[in-house]
């Protein structure tokens, strides 16, 4: 027992000795934590490439699921998961990589429900939430809960219907991860029969999306714990790295420790600076 | 070394600490204008390393205790940042 406490402060606190200096701040355990995090770089990169290809830990899964529980707080009536819904959500997401924008409506004058009326998706009211660029789930519920517009969406008690798409691809150049999310009621069955006679090119398109699609939710599975796993060890080494600071810097002043190396308290300052862009980096926009 | 003399001995940089504080804040506000923008932040993120390292470097001229290792020290910090925060944003 005395062996590993003696090895803790050997890491952590500054003693004759560790140079004073805890032996997790030296220059070779500083190399190792480099080494471990090129290493890490290198790995992901391989499995994002020849794999994954998915940047975001969001799922359709998860975001149901908020959603509906925003929907359950508020008194509402929980949204049934739509197929065709998510068909015009992906072909709308598609539609803004294929033309290169990032808006409710294309450049050529099309409207959200147009994509639902692609579907064949007749509706009595109909909405659209878009986000770009989040890493979380939870994160694009939040942004929407937070703007009263999007909000209104999620909380319109004329919506019995939900369909989401989650696609990447390259929007202004850029690696873009779009989340679409469409409402929907649509006109009973009855109504729809006497009046819809679908042409041929719309069930075309249909069945050429349904297989994309599947693709989608099966890829955006694996990478659950993939991104939350390298977000939560960037946080967790950044916390670390600062708790060792702090720890030095209270020994050294409390010791009286006057050494030649570099000034940890600026080192700490740049830490916690780098703890809160943690922070914002997973918020991405809505509109 | 009490708290009066460390105070003391800190006000001598203080003036460094506080443009170390200000950049810090000015690149928490570029993150935000550039969210949702991964490169750009990406960016920003190298921009900032790149200004600790130097602001580093200069600290310890000012003090006169710029040696190697000091740097070196600097330097590895810097890029385990960009390594990790690269694995996020791209």
């Amino acid at each position: 027992m005395s062996k590993i406490k003696d090895f803790i402060c050997h890491l952590f606190i500054p003693n004759e000795k560790n140079n004073y200096q805890g032996k997790a701040l030296h220059h070779d355990f500083l190399t190792v934590y480099l080494l471990f995090a090129l290493i890490l770089s290198f790995i992901f990169k391989k499995i994002d490439l020849n794999i994954l290809g998915f940047a975001t830990d969001i799922t359709i899964e998860k975001l149901y699921q908020l959603t509906n529980q925003e929907r359950i707080k508020n008194g509402l009536s929980t949204l049934t998961y739509n197929e065709k819904l998510s068909q015009a959500a992906y072909l709308k997401a598609q539609d803004m990589f294929n033309k290169n924008y990032w808006s409710h409506y294309t450049p050529d004058g099309k409207t959200p429900w147009d994509f639902l009326l692609q579907v064949d998706y007749d509706y009595e009211y109909a909405g659209e939430n878009l986000a770009k660029n989040f890493l979380f789930s939870q994160g694009i519920i939040s942004a929407w809960m937070n703007s009263p517009s999007h909000r209104d969406n999620i909380l319109k008690k004329e919506y019995t219907e939900i369909g989401f798409a989650i696609v990447n691809g390259l929007l202004n150049g850029e690696e873009t991860t779009l989340v679409v999310q469409m409402f929907g009621k649509p006109i009973n069955n009855i109504a729809k029969l006497s009046e819809k006679n679908s042409p041929l090119s719309i069930k075309k398109i249909q069945a050429a999306t349904t297989e994309n699609y599947k693709l989608i939710i099966t890829n955006n599975n694996k990478t659950i714990s993939l991104k939350n796993y390298f977000y939560n060890f960037n946080l967790a080494f950044f916390i670390f790295l600062l708790i060792i600071l702090i720890l030095d810097i209270y020994y050294i002043n409390k010791l009286k420790i006057i050494r030649l190396s570099a000034k940890n308290f600026s080192h700490l300052i740049f830490v916690v600076f780098i703890i809160l862009s943690l922070i914002i980096i997973t918020k991405g926009s809505i509109i | 070394m009490d708290i009066k003399n460390i105070l003391k001995k800190k006000k001598k940089h203080l003036w460094q600490y506080l443009i170390l504080i200000f950049s810090g804040i000015i690149f928490l506000i570029l993150l935000s204008v550039f969210k949702s923008q991964r490169l750009n932040q990406f960016i920003v993120f190298i921009a900032f390393v790149s200004f600790y390292i130097c602001w580093g470097i200069y600290h310890h001229i000012t003090d006169n205790r710029l040696n190697l290792k000091i740097v070196i020290e600097y330097i590895i910090i810097g890029f385990i940042v960009i390594l990790l925060v690269k694995l996020l944003l791209i």
